[in-house]
């Protein structure tokens, strides 16, 4: 497995269910879904397997794979991508996440099952392509490809203020990676004054980067992180989120909040922070800062929220502010904790999102203004959303504590002042995490209900299934943290 | 033999492009627009053949044969495309045919 | 050994909590006898693997086992390690002993509840996480503990959660408890940048900078303050009595509360390097020892004044501390964990056999009706007021004496908590008083049906009744975990100060309410701190929201509006000449053409 070609392979196999998802039948697509999302989750973590299981990371080396692909070399665009301790692990995150997304019921299987399954797929691709670039074009084009099923996804089985939504996403979001593909060029043509040639290729850049002064790298710097700024987000540039998370179907929400956010934590790990070393040295104060207020703000703003889904929005910014924390710190140890916090905060927001569905379709509306007591009636759903919602505090022996203190540990030694700031969000997300669970599981039942909600069945086994998985890495990763830092 | 100087010939291939050129801007008719497309082919035509004789090459003569073959097929398909819009719209006046815009 | 007293509760918490959550989906129910048999076993077991460990301590030094790495990164790595030493081996058996009989008693408490097999599950996770705590080898692994018991906390006090004050008061406590848990944190990472690791024992050893070091204390002193519910952040305590009697007992008197003078006495060599936080925390804990006391003697509810007692007993505790007697404030914890278990206990049987009455001005003359209650409830009082010979007489004298003549002891210290030790002695003989005596001021078919508590109940009464009476004079082994502050016999003078002050207060509680029609008082909170709290914090983070919440709205949004607005608008400029003319296009063109031309040709021609 250490040759090549499993690259290409974990890149053409969703491709090959995006073509294969056309022939299936509408009634057998989710089956079809699961069981290929499955099927290339196993896949992936077979081809990866040297690297994720590895006790070390200088083990994990001997399985790091680079390959590039020549496309049109006169003008020096190629297609190049590597699998190291950094983007197996979001692979796998990627098929992990996209089996959780298509396990879901709801309209998107009844309302043009093919294109939804298709377009699942296809995101998968194009976010493992995204993951696995390490060419300038490449890595464009892939970041770009996300938006594709996203816009479908938001557009097609959308709630009631989709159009709009679509219009924010899209807007923020081209804006950042026009800018992004502006310093690209800039770039390139850095590359292409000092050696006469061109090239997109990530270490050729990088050669020559090491000679320019950093004045001229301050503005391509500044696209870069402006693009992975509004993927992520940091605050300010978290407007278009709230709209977009809330009223996308749910798998649209997993798939954003769990990796798609990712993008920008790779793109920040793999590019900004080896191209632009001295520029993220310089006012890397105010980049703590901001994760730091990213971290606060977000959590304020879920405090102030009345709806399920617009809470777990916030609280996904206010999480992603720890994993910007940890990569700003400027250490391997941040960045790898970092890793392992996106790590947490993926399979945590996607059960966080995956139970909320659930309660969803049980009593109709999120709304947390009134207290729902529905954890009387399905135990068992609430005992699985409590559990998410330790994770999501961070609390130890959970997958998130790892990385949230090993990102505090390490932010502090670079600026004590930003990390208090950001570790005072451990006290508001739990101050919200617990209002969330409170008033939609806790207190007096019916008083806020139609009498139908509390007569449902509670969680179904194959949907225990699930969370038993997802359970599962949570305590595992709590236990075993360090299998994630590979970087 | 030597009444016409080449300037000459370059000179009426200009006018001749400029007449095509004003009358595919100023006429609104259709089919008028496409013999002003033609005029302006000619024109070019002209000016080929023209330097291919001062040159004494071939290349220019071999163009112009290209260009006559396109320009036919193209007033063809032009031609069938405004007939069929005379059919939809029962005009060939170009300030009626405005789907583009909006 | 020291593995399997920390597995026992563990497994027990998998088989009760997998059974109560199958029997759930299943709508069935958990027997509460079965499961509570499994929880009862699981501690015994550990209690016994306690008592087999403390054997194999080496007279100095501690066992040591390595479980599995837990982390590592860079230069850091952190094991998942146990360590026995005397200081552990006394809060393991503490947690493991008492606890055992909790568990016990809550076989019968909790008969009646559908829930029970959850409520058994979640005991057993407290016992799990509080012996984490003790044990843990690492402050990550100690932070494990410190939130697993906070957590285990949370979901006991809001165990009836269809009530929602009881949640309120579960979030409570967590928040506050986390609070706390920053300074944990944030004391943490200041002890790993000075002594590059995470360690107890390399951390214990560490020499921090003056400044650093008592910023360092003071955080750890938060992380105290939270958990065990000293000022500012005590308020959470009395709430949670709203979760069941034997979790009051077990949680909020014995074990957790008294997590905060572990830590203390565990990183006691860095602690007493700063002169200044040592003087804070002798400083806070009379303070709250004073306070609490007071609002003690205004309350009505019989757990609340125990809750209340509780919080100025642990004030007691931090002042040993705060003087650098750090023995004689674990002595007083183990002392205290049998005297105040032992008064939940029988406060809650007071209450089971009163069907759930608490004001203690609708009691009285229970004497007669709970003769097994009232018998050991009065040891617990004999305890508590200090009484010789019974346990609370030794710890606290000790407490009392080290606070006048220790190096950093002063008159003030004494005073006050000679103060706080009478207020000790008056609103624990109200209660005793108010409960046992007199005539009884509740519904005569009440009073009729008041019965004895059933032998599972009664049986941890009489045993904590015991370990009150005789456990002062454990007081040796404790101090082997402490040398440096060795047990120094108590001069007769505050030996008889300290009786006579319990004396007197017990006395003027006594005549007071020896009338034979008893005022009911009002419950009052005194000091209003709760109120200012939810006032200043709740509100104070409200004002904070709102404004978060309004710069959200206008800035945040209005920006992405303004560029939506721009695109909207420069498409609607260049919109203008969109003409639709094939012409006016064609021309558009020319025009282009012919400046291109004559901008490229300029330098040609």
């Amino acid at each position: 497995m250490e040759t090549s070609s499993s690259l290409s392979f974990l890149l053409t196999i969703p491709l090959l269910a995006v073509v294969i998802s056309w022939v299936i039948p509408k009634a057998l697509q989710r089956i079809y879904a699961i069981f290929g999302s499955a099927l290339i989750l196993a896949l992936t973590v077979y081809e990866t397997s040297g690297i994720l299981f590895s006790s070390t990371t200088e083990a994990a080396k001997a399985y790091f794979v680079d390959q590039r692909l020549e496309w049109v070399s006169e003008l020096g665009l190629s297609a190049g991508f590597r699998l190291d301790g950094v983007s197996a692990w979001f692979l796998v995150l990627s098929a992990l996440t996209t089996l959780v997304a298509f396990y879901l019921r709801g309209i998107w299987y009844r309302k043009q099952p093919r294109l939804f399954v298709s377009m699942g797929f296809f995101l998968l691709f194009a976010l493992n392509s995204a993951f696995l670039a390490t060419d300038l074009i490449t890595f464009y084009l892939s970041y770009e490809a996300v938006f594709i099923p996203m816009i479908f996804m938001v557009g097609v089985w959308g709630e009631n203020q989709k159009a709009s939504a679509v219009f924010r996403f899209f807007l923020m979001s081209f804006a950042g990676s026009i800018l992004m593909l502006v310093a690209m060029f800039q770039l390139m043509s850095m590359h292409h004054a000092a050696t006469g040639q061109w090239s997109s290729h990530l270490p050729d850049i990088l050669k020559v980067v090491a000679n320019v002064p950093v004045e001229s790298l301050l503005w391509p710097g500044a696209g870069f992180l402006l693009a992975f700024a509004i993927k992520v987000p940091l605050v300010p540039f978290h407007g278009w989120l709230k709209e977009v998370y809330v009223n996308a179907p749910m798998p649209g929400t997993i798939w954003m909040s769990a990796i798609l956010s990712k993008l920008g934590v790779v793109g920040v790990i793999r590019f900004v922070l080896p191209l632009f070393p001295a520029v993220i040295k310089e006012y890397q104060g105010a980049l703590l800062a901001v994760s730091a207020v990213s971290v606060i703000y977000a959590a304020l703003l879920a405090i102030r929220s009345n709806e399920g889904k617009t809470l777990l929005a916030y609280s996904s910014i206010s999480h992603l502010g720890f994993v910007m924390l940890g990569l700003f710190s400027l250490s391997s140890e941040g960045s790898n904790a970092g890793v392992l916090l996106s790590v947490g905060h993926a399979v945590t927001s996607g059960m966080l999102f995956y139970l909320l569905h659930q309660v969803e379709e049980r009593s109709g509306n999120l709304d947390l203004t009134t207290s729902k007591g529905l954890a009387t009636a399905y135990p068992v759903l609430f005992s699985g959303l409590f559990i998410a919602v330790l994770a999501s505090v961070s609390l130890p022996g959970t997958l998130n504590f790892g990385g949230e203190f090993l990102v505090l540990l390490n932010a502090y030694r670079a600026s004590a002042l930003c990390t208090i700031l950001a570790a005072l969000g451990v006290i508001l997300g739990a101050v919200y995490m617990l209002r969330f669970f409170q008033r939609l599981g806790l207190g007096k039942t019916g008083t806020a209900n139609p009498v139908d909600v509390l007569v449902k069945k509670d969680l179904s086994l194959a949907d225990l299934l699930m969370v038993v998985l997802l359970v599962g890495i949570v305590i595992y990763g709590g236990i075993n943290p360090g299998i994630f830092m590979k970087g | 033999m030597t009444a016409f100087e080449p300037w000459m010939l370059l000179v009426v291939s200009i006018l001749v492009f400029c007449i095509g050129l004003l009358g595919l801007i100023l006429r609104k008719n259709l089919l008028v627009m496409l013999m002003s497309i033609e005029l302006m082919l000619n024109a070019v035509n002209l000016c080929f053949v023209t330097f291919s004789k001062m040159h004494q090459l071939l290349d220019g003569h071999l163009t112009v044969l290209f260009v006559m073959t396109v320009a036919a097929a193209e007033s063809a398909v032009g031609l069938g495309l405004v007939i069929a819009m005379f059919r939809n719209l029962r005009s060939v006046d170009s300030d009626q045919i405005q789907l583009l815009r909006d | 050994m020291i593995t399997s007293m920390i597995l026992f509760p563990l497994a027990g918490f998998v088989i009760n909590g997998a059974w109560s959550l199958w029997s759930a989906r299943n709508g069935t129910r958990v027997s509460p006898r079965v499961s509570g048999s499994i929880a009862t076993t699981a501690m015994v077991a550990a209690f016994m693997a306690a008592i087999m460990a403390r054997a194999q301590i080496p007279a100095t030094g501690s066992i040591e086992v390595d479980c599995f790495r837990w982390f590592s990164l860079g230069s850091l790595s952190v094991d998942f390690k146990l360590r026995l030493d005397a200081l552990s081996s006394i809060f393991t058996l503490v947690i493991t002993g008492v606890g055992a009989m909790i568990h016990l008693y809550s076989v019968s408490y909790m008969e009646e509840d559908e829930a029970a097999g959850k409520y058994f599950a979640y005991l057993n996770l407290f016992c799990f996480m509080m012996l984490n705590l003790v044990l843990g080898g690492t402050l990550p692994q100690v932070f494990l503990g410190w939130e697993g018991v906070g957590l285990a906390s949370y979901l006991l006090i809001g165990f009836w959660y269809r009530e929602e004050a009881n949640v309120a008061a579960g979030q409570k406590a967590f928040i506050m408890n986390r609070i706390g848990d920053l300074g944990f944190l944030i004391a943490m990472f200041i002890g790993y940048k000075y002594s590059g690791s995470l360690d107890l024992t390399t951390v214990e050893k560490v020499i921090l900078p003056a400044g650093v070091g008592t910023s360092f204390v003071l955080l750890i002193f938060l992380a105290c303050t939270g958990k065990s519910a000293q000022l500012p952040l005590f308020t959470w305590l009395p709430d949670a009595m709203a979760g069941p009697t034997p979790v009051s007992a077990l949680i909020h008197a014995a074990t957790m509360v008294t997590s905060g003078v572990y830590l203390l006495a565990r990183l006691s060599p860095v602690i007493s390097q700063s002169a200044t936080g040592m003087a804070v925390i002798a400083g806070i804990g009379a303070a709250t020892a004073l306070i609490t006391a007071i609002i003690a003697c205004f309350q009505r509810d019989i757990k609340k004044v125990l809750a209340y007692s509780t919080v100025s007993q642990l004030g007691f505790m931090f002042a040993a501390c705060g003087v650098g007697a750090f023995g004689a404030g674990v002595f007083h914890v183990m002392t205290h964990a049998f005297f105040k278990a032992l008064l939940f206990l029988a406060a809650g049987s007071v209450i089971h056999g009163l069907h759930g009455e608490q004001d203690i001005f609708k009691m009285g003359g229970l004497k007669k009706k709970l003769p097994v209650t009232f018998w050991t409830f009065t040891a617990g009082w004999a305890a508590i007021l200090g009484l010789p010979p019974f346990s609370g007489f030794f710890s606290k004298d000790e407490i009392l004496h080290q606070a006048l003549v220790s190096n950093s002891g002063s008159a003030w210290l004494f005073g006050v908590l000679l103060i706080a030790a009478v207020l000790t002695a008056f609103y624990m003989t109200r209660l005793y008083r108010l409960v046992f005596f007199g005539t009884p001021r509740m519904d005569q078919a009440k009073f009729d049906h008041a019965h004895e508590s059933p032998v599972p109940m009664a049986l941890p009464l009489v045993l904590l009744g015991v370990l009150s009476l005789a456990g002062g004079f454990a007081g040796e082994p404790v101090h082997l975990a402490h040398p440096e502050s060795a047990l120094s016999t108590p001069t007769w003078v505050i030996m008889i100060v300290s009786v006579i002050a319990a004396a007197i207060g017990a006395t003027i509680a006594f005549r007071r309410y020896s009338v034979s029609e008893v005022k009911a008082e009002p419950t009052s909170d005194v000091f209003r701190i709760d109120a200012v709290y939810s006032k200043l914090f709740g509100g104070g983070l409200g004002v904070i929201a709102s404004a978060s919440q309004w710069l959200e709205e206008r800035v945040v949004q209005g920006m992405i509006r303004m560029v939506a607005a721009v695109t909207d608008l420069s498409g609607n400029m260049i919109r203008v000449l969109q003409v639709g003319s094939a012409q006016a296009y064609l021309l558009m063109m020319i025009i282009a053409l012919v400046v291109m031309v004559f901008y490229f040709m300029k330098g040609v021609v």
